[in-house]
């Protein structure tokens, strides 16, 4: 395998292993922020409006970890 | 056997499905995900000093969220009326969603002096994402087209380094620079430990900058992706069936995609508010 070809095989792997294995920490990490926010809106539904405020602002925060694996990808296979 | 129609109706449908699974894909075209985000120039204008001053899609549709923005305020502030028309109604929940939601929830000080700025970038970012989701005419040969002019690193970047320069000039005229400085790092920490934890507040003031960029930036670009791939999967597969078996699920992503234009101005604003009311009360 020449050099050209070898340099497409990485970049084509390391995009899709990026995107895979970076979208594991913050769905997993998803899950546990709404299962909680869930389970407080359940104990007590007066504050269900500054939970949800704060739950959105946690989901902000956390899918735009799985992002930055997703603009690695998009790197990797636009630019160089 | 009783209702034969149902059967025949069931068998009709049955082989009308495999009819499709069947028949040849039509002529081969091409699709390619990236043409969307294409930067051509449109109109050629000079360059002054490092910047190039032409116009392309991403300035016209720029232009386009601050007309309709515009366009649709003059029409609300026009006729105000003391029991509002439905117009007004929506206009005004969105400027209580904007001044109770965002300013009010989140700062403590500061919320007069800083709500236009933070409404403004909440209804600004609403309108360039929701505009995304409407076809105009700018692809190849002024086919219509989607495309966001969110999804373009150097707007989401600026608009991140608006709220940048925000957020330490008003930590600054508030504090003073110096006290200002020195509050990054905790008063009750031992020596060594405490210089460590303002360096790591120093790389984290800057780290907020490229995250609230490209936050906006990945969403909305990872979005209309997607929004492509559904729209076009017939012609990726080559087959009318998953064609006709996408479309159902075409709408429900353009669905989840005007959930996610709506999230991320909201986050945007919420998180700038959070900055800004950060460094007007440093100790709280």
């Amino acid at each position: 395998m020449d050099a050209a070809a070898a340099k497409e095989l990485g970049k084509l792997l390391g995009a899709g292993l990026s995107m895979g294995l970076g979208a594991v920490g913050p769905g997993i990490g998803l899950g546990i922020m709404i299962g909680k926010a869930l389970e407080s809106i359940a104990r007590q539904p007066e504050v269900a409006g500054d939970v949800r405020t704060n739950m959105f602002i946690g989901i902000g925060v956390t899918e735009a970890v799985a992002l930055y694996a997703f603009v690695v990808a998009l790197i990797l296979i636009f630019v160089a | 056997m009783k209702h034969p129609w149902r059967w025949i109706i069931g068998l009709l449908v049955i082989g009308f499905l495999i009819a499709l699974a069947i028949i040849p894909g039509g002529k081969k075209v091409e699709f390619e995900v990236a043409g969307e985000f294409n930067r051509e120039v449109l109109l050629k204008l000079p360059t002054i000093g490092p910047f190039d001053m032409s116009v392309t899609k991403t300035v016209v549709y720029l232009w386009i969220s601050v007309a309709v923005i515009f366009v649709f305020a003059m029409i609300v502030a026009r006729s105000l009326k003391v029991h509002p028309g439905r117009f007004q109604y929506a206009m005004e929940t969105l400027y209580e969603l904007a001044r109770d939601g965002v300013v009010g929830s989140v700062m403590k000080s500061g919320k007069k002096q800083w709500f236009p700025y933070i409404g403004g970038v909440f209804v600004f970012v609403l309108t360039c994402n929701l505009i995304g989701l409407i076809p105009l005419p700018f692809g190849e040969g002024h086919q219509p087209a989607y495309y966001a002019a969110t999804a373009n690193l150097n707007v989401t970047l600026m608009l991140a380094l608006f709220t940048f320069v925000f957020t330490h000039y008003a930590g600054i005229r508030k504090n003073g620079a110096l006290r200002y400085v020195k509050a990054w790092a905790p008063s009750g920490a031992p020596p060594v430990l405490k210089q460590v934890i303002w360096g790591i507040h120093v790389v984290s003031e800057f780290f907020r900058l490229i995250s609230l960029s490209v936050r906006l930036f990945a969403n909305m670009v990872a979005g209309h992706a997607i929004l492509a791939v559904f729209f076009a999967m017939a012609l990726i597969f080559q087959s009318y069936l998953v064609g006709l078996a996408l479309q159902g699920a075409s709408v429900l992503i353009y669905m989840f995609e005007l959930f996610v234009a709506f999230i991320q101005a909201f986050i945007f604003a919420i998180l700038s508010a959070v900055y800004i009311g950060g460094a007007l009360d440093q100790d709280h």
